[in-house]
């Protein structure tokens, strides 16, 4: 779970081009979307990109995505309950 | 000086004439269809296709059509004139067949065939393009820099485009419904529209109205999010009316942009409600046409032209129950009545808006 | 009649304010460039990174003219008309965006929303909170003609300046040149707005 943690982190940084943002700026809990990264709409539109490409899960409405990408702990704990 | 305006053409699924596609218009029928197989996972999906455009280089063939009968509508030669600019409208042009040089190529060729004595002003400004094509146009005319201008706008559907829409989860599984409660995103549509403006009445065959003023404004916010406040619309839409001396109690109705997004038709609505615009009859005709991208200012400015000649406000297709917050007068029937006045909208991506006021010459 | 006040050139190789060299680059990638170009300038706008590469110039184009004409903030939010041109539109970022759907691929947003040119005025008015009029034109040419006119017109009605830009990054180069419009000749460059004078500026470097 630690890796898988570690390994969104970077793909976040790397897909959504967080140049000023390091792995360690990113806690576990941190709210993604508002506050927090400070990502946005186009950013989570991404993020599900992101998770079709890199863990083959498809998302069939974005809606799903507002609780999914909430915070790393909760994307971690979506992925490993649903990758193939 | 008065900026006169006619001899509007439009080529769309449902017909290759302004008046073809009035007469559909005002009947309420629509160019959308489901098309098999065409979206980016192989889906069905509405689009307003024209079926019967199975040429190469759509966009090219668009432009000189739609070019063509603008001629045939006005006084010979001027087109040659050293006294005409054309300016075209466009978001992606060939990019289905030309991905290295989608528009230039098209111009490039447009010029020649044409014999053109300027190079076409080339404006590719996302959704605002048509109207900021007149707007240009009009200025140009006031500054005395040219006399007359063809102003065409022409997008052709293209997978490039579908799949960015579907990427952005902006394309509804039902035709689209501009202003409803239900509405779930666009439907992406094809065409070409083109008007000519003259600062000389007699160029037109028919009777011309008068460009009053075009302005645009950016909404400084998202560059693919509308602003909440509709910040941009209503500078625009103010600074147009204000520019133009024209009274809210003067405009007979609103050709909104509409495009059945959940965010932008919202944004339109507060932006109309901040105008005090509330009760000014308004429709969106992308559930016409769907959204022509940048033929879109010019193909539904073209169809409140022949409300005008008609006298007859069309209904916004697709639109039943209230799914804004502004409380608009949204139309749910056409309209009879005497019209003078008409206000156009757009919005688009990169947070910009244009807008424009036509009437009929006092 | 209107006043040239500012302008600047950015190429691969150089960069030059008012026509004074600023800088020249070490030969690099278009990323290089610009990541230099970003970090020269000190500040920190973390949505730039997210910005295609024609954003990316027209940011830095627009910021190094603010630095060279502080009186721009000045302007009232709806006085500076935002007008920029180039070649080729959003060339790059088309194919890199065709590329992401290509051979099976889940097609990106992220790089949809930079397939159009006018995106880059649109960063540019967020970054300023400029409400005024805006146009991206399309030419084979940088047309000195239709600037120093399209300017002209929109200062005698209800824009008070004009930024302008013509602004290339296409096939690993970049060929950009920013100018910024007034009313009067505030900073007594003596450069009065037209075709020719714009023409030999633009040609200077």
């Amino acid at each position: 779970m630690e890796n898988l943690k570690r390994e969104l982190k970077e793909q976040i940084i790397e897909r959504l081009n967080l140049e000023d943002v390091n792995v360690e700026d990113i806690a576990d809990d941190m709210p993604l979307f508002g506050g927090g990264l400070g990502l946005d709409s186009i950013d989570a539109l991404e993020l599900i990109v992101l998770l079709e490409n890199d863990y083959g899960i498809e998302l069939t409405n974005p809606e799903e995505g507002k609780e999914i990408f909430q915070t790393v702990n909760s994307m971690s704990d979506f992925i490993s309950r649903n990758r193939k | 000086m008065i900026t006169y305006i006619g001899s509007e053409n439009i080529i769309s699924p449902l017909g290759n004439s302004a008046e073809e596609n009035f007469t559909h218009v005002s009947n309420g029928k629509s160019g959308i269809e489901l098309f098999k197989n065409v979206g980016v996972g192989k889906e069905d999906l509405y689009l307003s296709k024209i079926k019967s455009l199975e040429v190469d280089h759509k966009f090219d063939y668009l432009l000189s059509n739609c070019l063509d009968s603008i001629i045939n509508a006005s006084s010979d030669n001027i087109i040659n004139s050293e006294d005409t600019i054309v300016i075209i409208s466009t978001t992606k042009g060939d990019i289905q067949e030309n991905l290295a040089t989608p528009i230039q190529a098209s111009v490039d060729k447009l010029q020649q065939d044409y014999n053109l004595a300027h190079t076409p002003l080339v404006i590719s400004n996302a959704c605002i393009s048509g109207v900021l094509a007149m707007n240009t146009a009009n200025n140009f005319i006031q500054a005395n820099s040219y006399k007359h201008a063809f102003v065409i706008g022409a997008d052709a559907i293209s997978s490039f485009v579908l799949y960015g829409f579907q990427s952005l989860y902006a394309v509804s599984d039902e035709p689209c419904q501009p202003f409803d409660k239900e509405r779930k995103g666009i439907t992406l549509g094809e065409g070409a529209a083109g008007v000519l403006m003259s600062s000389d009445p007699t160029v037109f065959k028919k009777e011309s109205f008068e460009f009053v003023e075009g302005t645009s404004s950016n909404d400084a916010n998202h560059i693919s999010g509308p602003s909440r406040t509709g910040e941009g619309l209503y500078r625009t839409v103010n600074k147009t009316m204000e520019l133009g001396g024209v009274k809210t109690s003067e405009v007979d109705f609103i050709s909104a942009h509409g495009t059945g997004t959940l965010f932008n038709d919202e944004m339109e609505s507060i932006a109309f409600d901040r105008l005090e615009m509330n009760a000014i009859p308004l429709n969106s005709l992308k559930g016409y046409f769907g959204h022509t991208l940048g033929a879109a200012g010019l193909i539904e400015s073209a169809i409140s032209m022949q409300s005008m000649r008609n006298n007859t406000v069309v209904k916004s297709l697709g639109y039943a129950n209230d799914g804004t917050s502004g409380g608009i007068n949204i139309l749910t029937e056409n309209i009879e009545k005497e019209l003078t006045t008409f206000l156009k909208t757009a919005s688009g991506f990169g947070g910009c808006n244009a807008s424009a006021i036509i009437r009929k010459v006092k | 009649m209107s006043y040239i006040s500012s302008y600047c050139h950015i190429s691969s190789t150089i960069y030059s304010v008012n026509g004074q060299v600023a800088n020249t680059f070490e030969s690099g990638t278009l990323d290089e460039i610009i990541s230099e170009l970003y970090t020269s300038l000190d500040i920190k706008y973390s949505k730039f990174h997210k910005m295609d590469q024609l954003s990316k110039i027209g940011f830095i184009g627009t910021e190094l003219i603010k630095r060279d004409f502080p009186a721009i903030d000045n302007y009232g939010e709806n006085d500076i008309a935002v007008l920029f041109a180039n070649r080729r539109s959003s060339a790059t970022t088309d194919i890199n965006f065709l590329d992401s759907y290509q051979d099976g691929g889940i097609p990106s947003p992220s790089l949809f929303v930079y397939t159009l040119p006018n995106i880059v005025i649109g960063e540019i008015s967020i970054r300023n909170k400029w409400f005024g009029e805006n146009m991206f034109t399309i030419s084979n040419h940088f047309d000195a003609n239709y600037f120093a006119n399209y300017c002209d017109i929109l200062l005698q009605k209800s824009s008070e300046a004009a930024l302008c830009g013509w602004v290339n990054v296409d096939d690993n180069k970049i060929e950009a040149f920013f100018f910024f419009i007034t009313k009067k000749d505030i900073k007594q460059l003596n450069l009065q707005l037209n075709s020719e004078k714009l023409t030999e500026i633009y040609r200077a470097i």
